[in-house]
């Protein structure tokens, strides 16, 4: 079948009778593509033991599938006896992925292929306390920057990493309103100017959702299927990948470990405010103040600033009182994660954030205080580790989101004979509704100006 | 100078001052007699020289024997070559300037599998990530080179003109960074001017790309090369066709510096420092080679040269005199007949 002809098909209304071939085609074409696309099959043979179709159905199915673009046989494996196989191959280039990462001081923007590897990828600073507005215009020139030098290719979806915990409104297929994530965004229509730009479906996660997703997927956790990540910094959260996904909670609010009371030398608070970056730096001025710290101090003295880094960097060059603020910092953070391991038992936990993949300090603390705590069942294999994919875990665990979006079966199924993502009736029936709300805005009479 | 870009992961950059080395660290790696490599892209460029001699000198300091330096002559396949040639010699570190990103990803990854050091230069090839496949990248900040092009330029371009930005069409992260930077201060800054970019796929092209760019908008009233040996072409069609427009580039390439004294078309350059990037890069691989944990990115500033402080510059960036041209054409020594070219004196061009 040609390819208009299964657009066609996908898009004309439905009839009474015998179903339609595409639609008794979709389910096997879905459960085909997913068993290339996640590896677990690559030949003809394999495809046909693990899906338990017959040759001819696998045969039609892949010549359907491969003349959307969406898997190819151009390959020959390795010969075990007789004719070498020809070998089935998910095209990762057929389409791309749009990323994006928001943090307090950073925007970063990137391009995946559909297997989630980055292709590009660009980081610059970028004030979060800035209007949202101009946060959304810098993220589209640097999205139609990245698609210009890329040139053009097909987009399959739109994927942005926020600083917040995003509210699963339970939507069941693409967003097509923006949900309230940060304050001060609560009128801006990001999700929609978004869609509208680039006529592409978008996927909003949160940073720790999306860093847990590039580690699991492409970091430290590859290979692994139950991670915890704990991403340290002014504030900080956990993650839980569970069995190869993300675990989102009833509302998407997982892992805000910093709000867990905990106490340490000189009374209590949150876990953010007792051992997150900011508490680390004010611990290091005031070391340096009353002249415990010769390194701070003479930092200072030459007009530096005393941030969590300089504690870092003062830290791993032997400076005492350094050593101890992060040692005190990473018991605190060890203790509340032991908890969770505990509960959970990961195979591995991936600290991240900059002082704790800068720092080999709070690292060992933190190790230690985990070991210290959990159930021997519990550490006897846990690996504790630093993460190594920095704000890069962000960019390509946002790509994961919207692959794991696009390629969902509940999803793929209602666009699959087309090919593309944006021919989803319900994508198609969100776009309308925004070019509909703009339409009707810019036609709303304002006031003359007084 | 504040560094103002992020590395090419997000990472906040390190001051050079991170990964001094102290005498007692210098005496410990002689004690150790390591083996390195240095793979550049191209060992024809000024730029590329000065950072060589930064490494190898610092590596002498230091007691490490660099066993070979390979020319890539920006060709991908060389690279590849080179490096699975050197991964065989097992030196304990090697020093390399990624030609490329997605082709040259695989082979350097390998320097890094056969439990090598890989310090990189300038660029770091897709997927590869700081800690896991090499220590650090060492490099300007392209990012504020981008930044000081853009407001060196702005004063000589007109309200509501045309400003054309020449780039580089490969995917490498210097060239990006400068591009990006010199649009953001522009659109920023001047949002009264038109920008108009163009890119070129290889230095033979961009004569080509200038051309093109300027027949396509006769009204550009100023121009961004991202770097030298390109803007030296860009100036040479500019000539020939009569036009005498502002110009900015990045790089403090001997031709160029003569351009800037001249006082003609080139009215400021962004420059890097490539000796005191080699003296840090190789600065970086003797700490890792002694066990101490490095910084994912070290960037240097750039500086801000104009016809004003352009001899001064030239020696803090070349570590040698400005040319004699320069000299003349700034009136400090007296105009007399050239003599023959002392043997400091090369040809020019940057990256």
């Amino acid at each position: 079948m040609s390819t208009p002809a299964l657009a066609e098909a996908a898009s004309s209304p439905r009839r009474k009778g015998r179903p339609r071939v595409s639609e008794t085609a979709s389910p096997s074409l879905v459960q085909i593509l997913n068993l290339v696309r996640s590896g677990q099959a690559t030949t003809r043979q394999e495809i046909e033991r693990y899906s338990e179709l017959g040759r001819a159905v696998v045969a039609d199915r892949l010549g359907t599938l491969c003349e959307l673009g969406l898997l190819n046989e151009s390959e020959l494996g390795a010969a075990a006896g007789g004719r070498a196989p020809r070998l089935v191959r998910f095209s990762a280039d057929r389409g791309k992925i749009l990323v994006a990462t928001l943090d307090q001081t950073a925007l970063g923007v990137g391009i995946a292929d559909l297997g989630g590897a980055l292709l590009m990828e660009h980081h610059e600073a970028s004030e979060l306390t800035q209007p949202v507005s101009s946060l959304a215009e810098r993220l589209t020139t640097l999205f139609r920057w990245i698609l210009e030098r890329q040139g053009n290719p097909p987009l399959y979806g739109i994927s942005i990493s926020l600083p917040g915990a995003v509210p699963d409104g339970g939507e069941a297929v693409f967003l097509g309103t923006t949900p309230t994530v940060l304050p001060g965004w609560e009128n801006f229509p990001l999700v929609e100017t978004l869609v509208e730009a680039f006529e592409a479906p978008v996927w909003l996660r949160s940073s720790v959702e999306t860093m847990t997703m590039g580690e699991l997927h492409a970091g430290a956790g590859s290979g692994h299927r139950t991670i915890l990540f704990v991403k340290v910094g002014k504030r900080i959260g956990a993650g839980l990948g569970s069995d190869g996904a993300l675990f989102r909670g009833a509302q998407g609010a997982v892992g805000l470990i910093g709000s867990v009371p905990v106490s340490g030398p000189g009374g209590g608070g949150t876990l953010e405010a007792m051992a997150g970056s900011d508490r680390i730096a004010q611990e290091g001025r005031s070391a340096a103040e009353r002249g415990a710290s010769p390194i701070l101090a003479e930092h200072i003295r030459r007009g530096g600033e005393i941030t969590a880094l300089e504690v870092a960097q003062a830290a791993q060059i032997g400076d005492a009182a350094a050593i101890e603020i992060l040692s005190q910092s990473g018991r605190l953070i060890g203790q509340v994660v032991a908890t969770l391991a505990n509960m959970l038992n990961p195979a591995l936990i991936v600290l991240s954030g900059s002082i704790a993949q800068t720092n080999d300090i709070l690292l060992a603390s933190a190790r230690e205080a985990i070991y210290g705590a959990c159930h021997p069942l519990v550490s006897r294999d846990l690996q504790v580790v630093r993460s190594q994919m920095g704000s890069s875990a962000g960019l390509v665990g946002a790509a994961i989101v919207a692959i794991e979006g696009v390629f969902s079966p509940a999803i793929l199924r209602d666009w699959i004979m087309a090919g593309r993502p944006q021919a989803h009736p319900l994508f198609q029936r969100i776009k309308d509704d925004i070019a509909r709300k703009r339409l009707a805005e810019e036609s709303t009479v304002r006031p003359p100006d007084a | 100078m504040a560094i103002s870009g992020l590395g090419p992961h997000g990472e906040r950059a390190s001051a050079p001052e991170r990964v001094l080395l102290l005498p007692e660290d210098m005496a410990r790696a002689r004690a150790r007699g390591f083996r390195v490599a240095i793979v550049l892209h191209t060992l024809a460029s000024d730029w590329a020289k000065q950072q060589l001699s930064g490494v190898i000198g610092m590596l002498g300091d230091c007691g490490v024997a660099v066993i070979d330096v390979v020319d890539c002559a920006f060709t991908p396949e060389v690279q590849i070559e080179a490096l699975d040639r050197l991964i065989a010699e097992a030196p304990d570190a090697i020093l390399s300037l990624p030609v490329a990103n997605a082709k040259v990803a695989a082979a350097h990854a390998r320097v890094a599998a056969a439990g090598i050091k890989l310090v990189l230069l300038d660029n770091v090839p897709t997927g590869l990530l700081p800690g896991k496949d090499y220590i650090s990248l060492v490099s300007a900040d392209n990012f504020g080179l981008g930044k000081i092009a853009a407001e060196c330029l702005s004063p000589h371009v007109p309200e509501g003109s045309e400003v054309g930005v020449l780039g580089y069409e490969a995917d490498f992260f210097a060239t990006n960074e400068r591009e990006i930077a010199f649009v953001k201060w522009m659109r920023i800054n001047r949002p009264d001017v038109r920008l108009q970019v163009r890119r070129f796929p290889s230095l033979a092209d961009a004569a080509r790309a200038t051309r093109s760019l300027f027949e396509d908008h006769h009204d550009i009233a100023g121009l961004f090369v991202v770097w030298d040996t390109p803007s030296i072409a860009s100036a040479g069609v500019l000539s020939t066709l009569g036009r005498r427009i502002p110009m900015v580039t990045v790089d403090l390439g001997q031709d160029a510096a003569i351009a800037l004294a001249a006082n003609n078309s080139l009215v400021a350059i962004a420059a890097q420092q490539p000796f005191r990037q080699g003296e840090t890069a190789a600065s970086v691989t003797v700490s890792a080679l002694l066990g101490r944990l490095t910084p994912d990115w070290v960037a240097l500033p750039g500086l801000a040269v104009t016809a004003e402080n352009v001899v001064e510059s030239f020696q803090t960036v070349w570590r040698k005199p400005a040319p004699r041209e320069v000299l003349q054409m700034l009136s400090l020594v007296s105009p007399a007949p050239l003599r023959n070219t002392p043997s400091w004196q090369e040809p020019s061009g940057g990256l």
